[in-house]
């Protein structure tokens, strides 16, 4: 390696953080806008045209502030915390293809390496919940660390689906860019809806986004993990969660819409850039769009929904999946009609389970109403 | 389950709607036609001199005690300018203390005092939220500025000369004594009583409400 070549990397990485940095200014705006307008509000609107720059003036504000620690905290452990949790969400995009080309390192392995970096944010989370010698940042982490946990098994069984299907159009079915290859004109949200709504449900839950916030959960637990944390250390972890959700938009753009290819794409590739950038806001304005209304599930709830409903639905799905891959295989299906395969049975098993849901919500209010009329 | 979509779409219907934030200090707000905020003093532009007598009727009704008068001789009335013998001397009002209840209002007999529509009347000290009769009676030329009020159009005096000598023919039909007046009010009552008893028995409840 010569030093051109580091020098390169080195402008390019440069180039990743700050635009990261301000992918997460700019996604903050958009969440504080868009939620007031949900909520019949203006929003940040003093701070320069529009409150544009009120985001801006809170980090500056943050970087400024004191930063108070605690004396009890266990001082390495408390000030490499907020490193470990940015620094794998800074790690994941080193593999995610913003074009064709446009990647800095296109992992033949891709989805395995994003799934493996995933995990490892949590262990930032119970170490900062540990070192800063705090009830409630320590409940925070345990709760991060039990859902993570439970949500990572939809979200990998989701993520394996769409590398399992991609394997028919694609040598390459476990890379980022080949994916988005192997999809073509047709995106895996319209071969495995239930695929999709499986990752975004998985990734909210590891984002910690409403209504999975049951790891900061500021009325019971003031915060969770970053309680003690202040200034530009707190900063870092509002950070990394947005940066996470922003990660994991792109993600379900790759993996669910298609990436950047569109309607002449092909032809006119300044185009690509844009469609990539449209789908990942429209997922992130999907993700605002559910915390408006839904307040936290309680944990149990959580977990139900995790080992009862969501689990068994994405084993579902890759066992679906694979079945049908495997008959394609063997009787030499038209990739059409594995599509719709894929795409009728899982619609109808989201149905069917959506309505097996509501019913059993419905017989246990009944219940209980029973009980206290009498 | 199917909860939860409704709230998504009860969401997306308020985004449809206009925000309902005030942005206050940029926008001004728009106040309700009868808004009341502090009472303020009306000014006769005719002598020129306040309206208020000083006569203490709102200092005795204010539930909070929140006002402050005297009242003096009129110089006015000694040179023979005004009419009013008497008129206020000085007039303090402490808006900390003011409920903004308008009793003062109600109770005042010369329409000396209003309430207005001061609503940012707030200061940096507890000390200036004390108004003196020259800032209450500025206040009361603003309102009036605004539309808020305006002075009676003749005085009593000159109501009364009016009724006695060209408004003589409104006065006949009005009954002459309170007897009187109670009678026609009795009639009034009893005939509108036998209309709604005949409105019922058309609807077929007569029998009913007959005792």
């Amino acid at each position: 390696m010569s030093l051109l070549d580091l020098i390169t990397i080195a402008i390019v990485v440069f180039v990743l953080f700050n635009g990261i940095l301000t992918a997460v200014l700019g996604v903050i705006y958009a969440e504080r806008k868009a939620l007031a307008r949900l909520q019949q509000r203006v929003g940040p609107s003093r701070t320069g045209p529009f409150g544009l720059l009120q985001t801006a003036a809170d980090a500056i504000k943050l970087m400024l502030k004191e930063d108070v620690r605690p004396g009890s905290v266990n001082l390495v452990i408390f000030y490499v915390a907020p490193l470990l949790i940015f620094t794998p969400i800074f790690m994941l995009w080193m593999v995610l293809p913003f074009g064709p080309d446009w990647v800095l390192s296109d992992l033949d392995i891709g989805l395995l390496y994003i799934i493996a970096i995933l995990g490892l944010s949590v262990v930032g989370h119970v170490l900062a919940g540990w070192a800063s010698n705090n009830k409630y940042a320590l409940l925070g982490s345990a709760r991060n660390a039990a859902q993570l946990i439970s949500y990572e098994l939809p979200l990998v069984f989701a993520v394996l689906a769409v590398g399992l299907l991609a394997q028919t159009a694609t040598d390459r079915p476990f890379s980022l860019s080949g994916i988005v290859e192997a999809q073509g004109s047709v995106p895996y949200l319209l071969i495995m809806p239930l695929g999709f709504i499986l990752f975004i449900v998985g990734a909210l839950a590891e984002t910690a986004r409403i209504p999975f916030d049951i790891p900061h959960a500021e009325e019971e637990i003031v915060g969770g993990a970053f309680v003690e944390y202040s200034g530009i250390r707190w900063g870092v972890f509002f950070l990394t969660e947005y940066a996470g959700l922003a990660t994991m938009a792109f993600l379900a753009t790759i993996l669910f819409l298609g990436g950047w290819s569109g309607p002449f794409s092909d032809e006119y590739t300044f185009l690509q850039p844009f469609y990539l950038f449209v789908k990942i806001a429209a997922i992130i304005l999907i993700v605002f769009w559910i915390r408006a209304p839904l307040p936290r599930l309680r944990i149990d709830q959580l977990m139900a929904f995790a080992w009862k409903i969501a689990i068994p639905a994405s084993l579902v799905n890759l066992l679906l999946v694979a079945t049908v891959v495997w008959v394609q295989h063997q009787n030499g299906w038209e990739p059409w009609l594995t599509s719709v395969t894929i795409s009728a049975v899982s619609i109808v098993l989201a149905v069917a389970t959506g309505i097996y849901i509501q019913r059993r919500r419905e017989q246990r209010l009944r219940q209980f109403r029973q009980r206290w009329a009498q | 389950m199917l909860g939860t979509f409704k709230s998504l779409l009860t969401t997306v219907k308020l985004a449809l709607k206009p925000p309902v934030t005030a942005e206050y200090p940029s926008v001004e707000p728009t106040l309700a036609p009868r808004f009341m905020a502090h009472p303020v003093l009306t000014w006769d532009k005719d002598v020129p001199e306040p309206y208020c007598t000083g006569c203490l009727v709102c200092m005795r009704i204010c539930p909070t005690d929140c006002i402050d008068v005297a009242m003096m001789d009129n110089p006015k009335h000694a040179e023979g300018d005004s009419s009013r013998r008497k008129i206020v001397d000085y007039f303090d009002l402490n808006v900390a203390d003011c409920i903004m209840c308008g009793l003062c209002v109600e109770y005042c007999n010369f329409d000396a005092i209003i309430m207005s529509d001061n609503f940012d009347a707030s200061q940096y000290a507890r000390p200036n939220l004390v108004f003196d009769l020259e800032q209450l009676l500025e206040a009361g030329k603003e309102q009036e500025a605004k539309g808020r009020w305006s002075p009676p159009e003749a005085k009593k005096s000159q109501r009364r000369a009016a009724a006695q000598g060209g408004g003589t023919a409104a006065a006949a039909d009005a009954p002459a004594s309170s007897e009187d007046r109670v009678a026609a009010a009795r009639a009034k009552a009893a005939e509108l009583r036998a209309q709604r008893a005949a409105e019922r028995a058309a609807q077929g409840e007569g029998d009913k409400d007959a005792e």
